[in-house]
């Protein structure tokens, strides 16, 4: 019996259930397998040319599948155009969609069932909705939440100190904006100033580097915190506007809503006010995109007169007595002060606060008369006009000299009276002895050594009103008196120390002179600016300017114990208590014009504070301040 | 005429009140007057703080601390409009309060940073924050026109039936094509198995199909030498009016996935960008008080 093919053609429902099933046998040894529909299988696929291969018995068992035009198929997961299978093997020939599984049956006849696999893909509305297409947003969404909770919060809160060493600053992208210059090399050492986390920068790490002290070992301490963290700058050192206890206690609650918001907030936020950095901003932007600023931004958090108005309640309140006054106002500012130097015992001095009043007096040791040193008429005036370097009258300049920086050096009695009143007291030889000044164990060790070893034929003088060089002839004792006899003598009537100095209470038998104490801070609470034009007959260049005596009663003082000291009112002639009219007199004077908020008792002019920033740069060779 | 055309508008007048007009623009007065506020508290203060405005004054503060619990209420919008309710507090009443609380975010933010910005994360969670809010601006502008627009295309087809009309114009095609030679069941089944009616997220906002399957294989077809076969000749003139007909439904529906990607196309940035700004905003938080 001829082997011939049995086929069995399944197609599936649409509306599912049994497929339909359809058998044919094909009374030939071979069958043509393609699209066209005379074909033994007929294969409804674009994709198989109308007459694709043919089957055909090639042995017992056996079936060769042959392509007719050169198109491919698929045995045994390989694409060939010919292939000989072993029905015994249950093979499987795939056309497009399809595929033909043979086996053989009892007869030895080839079965083949012909199955489409239909892949067919129905589209559904969702199709039109724009997610069917797109990364998903909810991975989307966890993506980047995560991406930047890890990059800008876990990394940097964790990777600070892992990174540091690596020169990465994971941190640096939590700044709210450039640090200045000054401190620019803190940039990457956040942990310079934020030394604890979610605790605001607090004072000591400012002060580790800026804190001002009478200490030099403090000071040195300070200026090597700064280099070693890299301060290309010598910090500028200050000192506290007061005591912190006082500070905190001292400043009034805020007067407006903002500011009890404000303080609210701080409080609640562990942000106090009164800290170094409530007045120095740091990261503040710097104008428009220009350079950062060369030093930190500073800002007034509190005015003056909102503290100093019911500061000394408050501080009562707080159980602080501390004598001073309010001054809610230039209008009410209390009447200056004037430290005056007292004796309390012979030689131990002290300085006391008091009221100035015109009949003040000071017991400073010395005999002095300024209305006789400046009377146009006087003796002096005379004598200076003949002084080659005078050839003028005296005027405040000739002894009170001014200093760069603002203020004067203490006058300088042997230079400055020394012209006229003679320190000479002896001629040994063809030599002028001069005595020591400004130290009694000086001048008795002088005398002694005159009268002990080679004073033989010293011709003793002592000065009254002498020239340098010229000895008074009667002003000394004879040649061979002892050292003690002398000094005795020059302090004596006519001799070369009286006239200045006046003879104190011997105070073990001894003669003496009376101790001298100079004064040279009589208002060290607040500071004048001596150097401006309008302060200074003798820096202005056009008029108006005040005259030394608008302030100082000089000309007519006739003791030394005067305290030529202006009072309020004084000043007032200028700085009018109206605001207004102190605007047009005196331009912006504030309270810090006499009173700098860190020092107090000195005008707002520190030159240090000042300094442009360059300036403050180390100096290299000595690695030590430029200063 | 006048009657009617009074008769005419009313009924014509609206019984639907979308979320922008809902209450009579309630959210829309409150947020106005909120960005009011802002603004006048920020020009009274700002002069007076005595430092540059910044988000350290105490304005900044409270500024900054509505937006912070703006941001998160905004951001619960997709927690609420899951949760099915008729209640006083409608989801409308959200969506309303929604969209204009969050465009006042562009005012109180704004006015929280001082005008200060640089390359930080305080900035980035700004910028975040005005991507968001322009997404969703986006997004209004979308809701109020495209629906309208994607109603007059379809005209009177659903989009199963636009969708049922290709499957059965693709299987006319296949059974057309059955007579054709191999070069010819190849163009056959360029359109059938390669012609994407979507594509990817710019194919379908562009809706620019240059090189789609069908019309290849329309112009393919087109350039067919004439067919030897009558049988041929007839089954390729009905397959090219097939295609024609496939490319005008193809047309329209893209047309419809362009407007609906046009509409759903914001939230892709919006929602992404929120999470985003929420976890900005938390390291923008935690970082101003951890180094302040």
């Amino acid at each position: 019996m001829a082997q011939e093919f049995k086929l069995r053609l399944i197609t599936q429902r649409a509306s599912g259930g049994d497929p339909i099933v359809r058998e044919r046998h094909v009374a030939e040894p071979q069958a043509t397998i393609g699209r066209a529909p005379d074909n033994d299988v007929v294969l409804a696929d674009l994709s198989i040319d109308p007459h694709h291969a043919r089957m055909r018995f090639a042995g017992p068992g056996r079936v060769a599948i042959e392509s007719l035009e050169g198109q491919t198929f698929e045995v045994g997961g390989r694409r060939v155009s010919r292939a000989e299978v072993d029905l015994a093997s249950a093979p499987v020939a795939i056309f497009g969609t399809y595929a033909l599984a043979l086996e053989a049956d009892e007869d030895g006849d080839a079965v083949v069932t012909v199955t489409q696999d239909d892949h067919e893909r129905h589209l559904t509305p969702s199709e039109f909705s724009l997610k069917a297409k797109m990364f998903g947003r909810r991975t989307m969404a966890w993506t980047f939440g995560l991406t930047i909770l890890v990059l800008c919060l876990l990394v940097p809160l964790v990777g600070a100190e892992i990174f540091a060493h690596m020169r990465i600053h994971p941190d640096q992208q939590w700044s709210a904006g450039p640090l200045s210059k000054a401190h620019g090399f803190l940039e990457t050492d956040c942990k310079a100033c934020h030394t604890n986390a979610f605790v605001s920068v607090r004072d000591a790490a400012c002060k580790a580097c800026h804190q001002a002290s009478p200490d030099a070992a403090l000071v040195a301490r300070a200026q090597d915190n700064s280099r070693r963290r890299g301060s290309p700058f010598q910090p500028v050192l200050v000192v506290d506007h007061g005591r912190p206890d006082l500070l905190l206690q001292g400043t009034p609650s805020p007067p407006d809503l903002g500011g009890r918001i404000a303080l609210g907030f701080a409080k609640a936020f562990n942000h106090p006010t009164g800290r170094c950095a409530s007045c120095h901003i740091e990261h503040a932007p710097p104008h428009g995109s220009g350079p950062a600023a060369d030093k930190p931004l500073r800002v007034a958090a509190q005015t003056c007169q909102g503290c100093h108005t019911g500061l000394k309640d408050r501080l009562d309140h707080a159980g602080h007595q501390i004598d001073f006054g309010d001054a809610p106002s230039w209008a009410k500012h209390p009447a200056f002060r004037v430290q005056l130097v007292e004796e309390t015992a012979p030689g131990r001095f002290t300085a006391i606060r008091t009221a100035f009043r015109p009949t003040l007096r000071e017991v400073s040791g010395l005999n002095f008369s300024h209305q006789q040193h400046l009377d146009p008429l006087g003796g002096v005036t005379r004598q200076a006009l003949g002084l080659a370097r005078y050839r003028k009258p005296l005027d405040c300049q000739a002894c009170h000299q001014p200093v760069a920086g603002g203020g004067y050096r203490p006058v300088d009695m042997p230079k400055d009276c020394g012209d006229c009143h003679s320190l000479a007291y002896a001629r040994v030889g063809g030599e002028v002895k001069v005595l020591p000044h400004g130290s009694e164990s000086l001048a008795l060790a002088a005398f002694e050594r005159l009268s002990g070893g080679g004073g033989g034929n010293a011709v003793w003088g002592g000065s009254d009103r002498q020239r340098p060089g010229t000895i008074a002839p009667t002003a000394g004792s004879a040649p061979s008196a002892s050292a003690m006899a002398a000094y005795r003598a020059a302090i004596s009537r006519g001799g070369v120390c009286f006239g200045c100095h006046e003879l104190g209470v011997p105070a073990t038998g001894q003669p003496d002179v009376h101790r001298v104490k100079l004064n040279n801070s009589y208002m060290p609470k607040g500071d004048f600016n001596h150097a401006i034009p309008a302060h200074n007959e003798f820096n202005a260049q056009h008029a108006p300017a005040a005259k030394c005596e608008d302030c100082h009663a000089a000309k007519t003082s006739t003791q030394a114990s005067d305290v030529l000291m202006p009072a309020k009112a004084t000043c007032e002639k200028c700085h009018a208590a109206q605001p207004q009219v102190a605007k047009e007199l005196a331009g912006g004077t504030t309270c810090e014009t006499c009173h700098s908020f860190h020092a107090p008792g000195r005008a707002s002019r520190s030159p240090l504070m000042e300094r442009p920033l360059e300036a403050l740069r180390w100096s290299e060779a000595a690695g030590k301040p430029a200063v | 005429m006048t009657q009617v055309g009074g008769h005419t508008e009313r009924v014509r007048q609206r019984t639907h009140e979308g979320f922008l007009r809902y209450k009579g623009f309630r959210w829309a007065q409150f947020a106005t007057a909120l960005c009011v506020l802002a603004i006048g508290a920020y020009f009274v203060t700002a002069t007076r703080l005595g430092r540059p405005p910044s988000g350290n004054s105490w304005l900044g503060y409270t500024l900054g601390t509505v937006s912070a619990g703006l941001i998160v209420w905004l951001a619960c919008l997709g927690v609420r409009k899951r949760w099915i309710t008729d209640h006083h507090y409608s989801l409308k009443a959200w969506v309303s309060a929604h969209v204009y609380l969050g465009l006042s975010l562009v005012v109180l933010a704004t006015l929280h940073t001082g005008f200060q910005f640089g390359w930080n994360i305080h900035t980035l969670a700004y910028v975040l924050m005005m991507l968001v809010i322009a997404s969703g601006a986006v997004g209004i502008w979308a809701y109020a026109t495209l629906p309208s627009q994607l109603s007059h295309n379809r005209g009177e087809t659903t989009r199963k039936q636009m969708l049922e009309s290709l499957e059965k114009l693709d299987q006319q095609i296949h059974d057309v094509a059955q007579p054709l030679d191999r070069h010819g069941a190849a163009i056959g089944r360029l359109s059938l198995e390669l012609t994407e009616i979507g594509g990817g997220f710019w194919t379908r906002l562009t809706n620019r199909h240059g090189d789609c399957a069908n019309r290849r294989a329309l112009e393919q077809l087109r350039a067919l030498p004439s067919s030897a076969s009558a049988r041929q000749a007839e089954a390729l003139t009905k397959i090219e009016e097939l295609m024609q007909q496939k490319a005008e439904v193809l047309a329209l529906a893209r047309r419809q996935m362009q407007i609906t990607a046009m509409l759903e196309a914001w939230l892709f940035v919006h929602i992404p960008a929120t999470f985003a700004l929420l976890a900005a905003l938390t390291a923008h938080i935690i970082s101003v008080f951890a180094y302040w």
